[in-house]
């Protein structure tokens, strides 16, 4: 946090100090520790039979599929028996646009755009201006990713553990106490950035509506650089348990022609408990894999897609993948929860929402959603429970708890059929 | 009930879009009139408002390469490119600039700008004078209004010429070099720049903005200062003066690259960076498989291009290729090269020939540790014939029977998938070619038997028969499809959007004088480029 003697030096000494007025904001106002959401997503569902919890209530059992997740279950809340609002028009596109935007596609042909923003922007729009980035985006088979500010605007994420810590940790990274840094070269860069801004401005005067908010959406970025550069001429947030993460590996090869999902998985956890630890940011998504992803897991016989269609009886090798997943997913709340902040962890001020695009995946099927939450953010939602929706209730009411519980007032979530405006009191505190 | 299914799954009439027949004759149409087709001049263009295509990372890389010179180190990640109907170059349309790219761009433009500045040779190609001192602001225009023209590819306006040269004299601290380089890295970083503006005055494309549509069609990179003096001079206004530039572009080396990278997008060949095969089953995979492979496809399609000159049909049709080692060894042929890759002849007696012959195709089309007749089926259907395929319907069970004595290969237990109504409508459209192609397996070795069963082939398409894949390749070949969906892709690559009704009667048109003067893919290029449709625009959208 910013001190009001730090924040009077980095305006009164000299250095050209542009900051916008929320980020001063939400500086100023932030008592106690930040409230953060993170994201974790795989691809291809899970198997609903050995998935929901035997009983409900504070003290859930794990399932099979959640065993990887015995030790953290007081932390974690499963939610059940709900389904997305939205049509099934597209198999895995349709439902994770579903549960991350709770809108449906705008056209069944076309799986390249969600047609509102995710969940990680919905809330990235409120809490993204307090910190250098608004969001941090990765995974270690992530594809494209799902993160969309709007129809056809998407942050792509990083796969490689490496190029995500050179961009939080590498040049303009600071460790509190850092002294502000002094460098002409940012205030010559910043007006670069404003006379892109007048191209921007001067351009969107002649392009259709729809050109005119990709440019605004282009403006937006370009704003957000010049708020970072502006931001290294201050002090840097000094949260206590903020270090510098080890170097990952320049790059993690295919064993046997299957990828490092775990290991790769595991830097990316080490990097981003640091990079919120550190408030570099205060929203992220984790891709661990993709809709349709066909990764050769370790140990298995076949793709991941195919195995879920093509796999008989109890699929076997199905339920060892999705295990995995859940496994990457108890690796990143391990990761988080490490991080000791006051009297607690980094883990009870965050929210993290573990899902998938589909739930079962040899039909399709979007009822019976799978939903984790990790942490409580800071106290606004009940952990260590297992809530069995009995009437298959739309899933973005959980959804619209976890964006509430952040911290963003929100009336709804989602549009269209797939529109909510009451959040799950069950797991609201 | 079977017909009602078909008619509601696969076809392509409940896509919304126009679908294939506002484009092509149907298969058993009377084929065009070939004299008639040759001579005829094309309908009136259509007129679509015009949209503001962002550089694709290959345009970017090109342009740059271009400006600043290819021994110039660029940026080790972009913005990443998205598709739509399956081409980048059309979902450069709606693709954004996202926070993490307004980074990338401008680390970017600060590393190239100083990277061209830093000795005398490299700063030649920029810099057309030798600075007087911190201030000169006379050298200072010069780099401006000559960088700025080839950057933004048009003349910069007064005002905005002035204003970047403020902004370099304001920027040295007492050193020219220091603020030339906030100018160029200004000017790499604008939206002149990072898209393609190219808006027309309601009715058709000014000259720059011709050039510009011209150059990354032809070349794949921004227009050389020539094609910007012949715009100036007003030559592309005239068909000579336009038809002149236009082969002076497809002379040069670039307009191979271009070829090949319409190639890449058109047969997904960007896919196979990221080929795994389960080297357990697939001996012969290695990480960079799929770099030869899709290396061997562009080679092939650069050869029947440009050394050939040939029918488009030869794509599918042809015995010669080009491979290396890795890819010799998956056809059982002797590498003609140590290094690198050689030309080869396939056994003419062979199954294998022509792009459905290739790795790039029967591995890229298939699963990590088996082949696919659905996925190369559906590959075939929309890359080859352009149809749409609708996704599976959902709450289904999908799930093909694993193999056991009644069914072993994959054609027996598909056949149980086709029993099922709800499957077969779209799976008989997709399988029976994915079938035909099934004597090469998931990497695409030769095989006779899958799980000790014979292979069997034989299939139809649409009501023509064919015994194996190389008679699947000349079914495809000659299926009056083809040339004309060949026609629409590169009309949408072109154009940068997705050829709507609007430009049906126009690609037809255009396939079907691609198709009379025998399927020269050169010769569509130059039409599509000098046409009044590659020109034509609407008044901006709201």
């Amino acid at each position: 946090m910013i001190t009001r003697r730090s924040m009077l030096r980095g305006m009164l000494g000299g250095a050209v100090v542009t900051l916008g007025l929320p980020w001063l904001e939400a500086r100023a106002q932030a008592a106690g520790f930040p409230r953060r959401f993170g994201l974790f997503f795989w691809g291809n569902g899970v198997l609903p039979d050995r998935w929901i919890p035997p009983s409900e209530g504070a003290g859930w059992t794990p399932s099979p599929l959640l065993e990887p997740l015995a030790d953290l279950r007081d932390r974690v809340s499963v939610v059940t028996g709900m389904q997305l609002g939205v049509p099934n028009n597209v198999p895995h596109f349709a439902g994770a646009a579903g549960i991350l935007s709770g809108a449906p596609l705008i056209d069944p042909y076309d799986n390249e755009t969600f047609s509102v923003p995710s969940v990680d922007q919905v809330i990235a729009a409120k809490l993204g201006g307090a910190t250098r980035f608004k969001s941090l985006e990765f995974g270690a088979e992530a594809g494209q990713g799902h993160s969309f500010n709007g129809p056809h605007s998407r942050n792509p994420p990083e796969t490689s553990p490496h190029a995500l810590f050179e961009r939080v940790f590498g040049a303009g990274f600071r460790l509190p106490g850092d002294e502000p840094i002094v460098d002409p070269t940012l205030a010559l860069r910043r007006s670069v950035l404003d006379a892109v801004n007048d191209d921007l401005r001067r351009l969107k005067m002649n392009v259709s509506g729809a050109d005119r908010q990709r440019l605004d959406q282009h403006a937006e970025g370009v704003r957000a650089l010049e708020m970072r550069l502006a931001a290294l001429e201050m002090d840097p947030p000094d949260l206590a348990s903020c270090a510098r993460p080890d170097e990952p590996a320049a790059e993690y090869p295919d064993i046997e022609g299957r990828p490092q999902l775990a290991a790769k998985n595991e830097a990316f956890c080490e990097l981003i408990a640091l990079a919120l630890a550190c408030d570099q940011t205060r929203v992220f998504s984790n891709w661990f894999t993709e809709p349709v992803g066909n990764v050769l897991f370790p140990g298995a016989t076949s793709g991941h897609h195919q195995l879920t269609h093509d796999e008989p009886g109890d699929q076997p090798e199905v339920f060892a993948i999705t295990r995995q997943c859940v496994e990457a997913y108890a690796t990143l709340l391990r990761a988080i929860q490490r991080i000791p902040e006051g009297d607690e962890t980094l883990l009870d001020h965050c929210a993290v929402l573990g899902t998938s695009d589909i739930s079962l995946g040899r039909t399709h099927s979007l009822d019976e959603f799978p939903i984790l939450i990790g942490g409580s953010a800071g106290g606004k939602l009940r952990t260590g429970i297992h809530f069995r929706s009995a009437g298959a209730e739309n899933a973005g009411k959980a959804i619209l708890s976890i964006i509430r519980a952040v911290g963003v007032e929100a009336a709804s979530f989602g549009a269209d059929v797939g529109e909510v405006r009451d959040g799950l009191s069950a797991i609201e505190v | 009930m079977f017909a009602l299914l078909v008619a509601s799954a696969c076809d392509s009439s409940v896509n919304g879009g126009p679908g294939p027949d506002a484009f092509v004759a149907s298969p058993d149409a009377a084929p065009p009139d070939a004299a008639s087709a040759d001579a005829a001049p094309l309908p009136e263009a259509p007129a679509l408002a015009p949209t503001l295509n962002r550089l694709t990372q290959a345009q970017y890389r090109n342009t740059i390469r271009d400006l600043v010179g290819a021994d110039v180190v660029q940026p080790p990640t972009l913005e990443p490119d998205s598709k739509a109907d399956g081409l980048v170059a059309v979902g450069a349309a709606s693709s954004t600039i996202s926070s993490r790219g307004v980074e990338i761009y401008e680390q970017a433009a600060l590393s190239l700008a100083e990277q061209v500045l830093s000795t005398p040779e490299r700063r030649a190609r920029v810099l057309p004078c030798a600075p007087r001192g911190p201030d000169d602001a006379a050298c200072m225009r010069q780099l401006v209004e000559r960088f700025g023209r080839r950057a933004w590819r048009r003349p910069l306006a007064a005002d905005e010429v002035e204003a970047v040269v403020a902004l370099g004299l304001a920027s040295g601290g007492g050193d020219f070099l220091t603020g030339a380089r906030y100018a160029l890295a200004r000017l790499l970083q604008s939206p002149h720049f990072l898209y393609r503006v190219e808006i027309g005055d309601g009715q058709r494309l000014g000259p720059y903005e011709l050039a510009t549509r011209l150059a990354f069609f032809l070349w794949n990179a921004g227009p050389d200062d020539a094609l910007l003096d012949a715009a100036a001079r007003g030559d592309l206004d005239t068909p000579e003066g336009l038809g002149r530039e236009v082969d002076r572009l497809l002379a040069d080396p670039r307009a191979r690259e271009a070829v090949r990278n319409f190639f890449e997008e058109w047969l997904g060949l960007d896919e196979l960076a990221g080929l795994r095969k389960d080297p357990n089953i697939f001996r012969h995979y290695a990480s960079d498989l799929g770099q030869s492979a899709r290396e061997e496809t562009l080679r092939v399609a650069e050869d029947l291009v440009f050394t050939q000159d040939a029918d488009l049909r030869e794509l599918l049709r042809t015995r010669t290729t080009f491979v290396d080692r890795r890819l010799a060894a998956i056809y059982n042929v002797p590498a003609t090269v140590r290094e690198g890759f050689g030309r080869v002849e396939l056994p003419p007696d062979g199954e294998r020939r022509g792009f459905l012959g290739q790795v790039s195709f029967l591995a890229g089309q298939a699963h990590p540790t088996s082949s696919s007749a659905t996925l190369r089926g559906i590959f075939v259907r929309e890359a080859l014939l352009c149809e749409d395929m609708p996704p599976p319907p959902a709450n289904l069970n999908t799930a093909i029977p694993q193999p056991s004595p009644d069914a072993r290969t994959l054609r027996e237990r598909l056949e149980v998938h086709m029993l099922d109504p709800n499957c077969a409508s779209c799976h008989t459209v997709t399988d029976h070619i994915g079938l035909g192609l099934e004597r090469f397996d998931g990497i695409g070795r030769a095989r006779e038997t899958d799980n000790g069963a014979l292979i069997e082939t034989a299939g139809e398409l649409d009501g023509t028969p064919f015994a194996d894949a190389a008679d699947l390749a000349d079914v495809i070949a000659d299926d009056p499809r083809f040339p004309r969906c060949f026609a629409r892709k590169l009309y949408s690559y072109a154009l940068g959007r997705t050829a709507g009704r609007e430009d049906a009667a126009t690609v037809r048109a255009l396939g079907d004088r691609f198709d009379a003067r025998g399927r020269r893919v050169l010769g569509l290029v130059r039409d599509i480029a000098t046409s009044d449709a590659f020109r034509t625009v609407a008044e901006v959208a709201e």
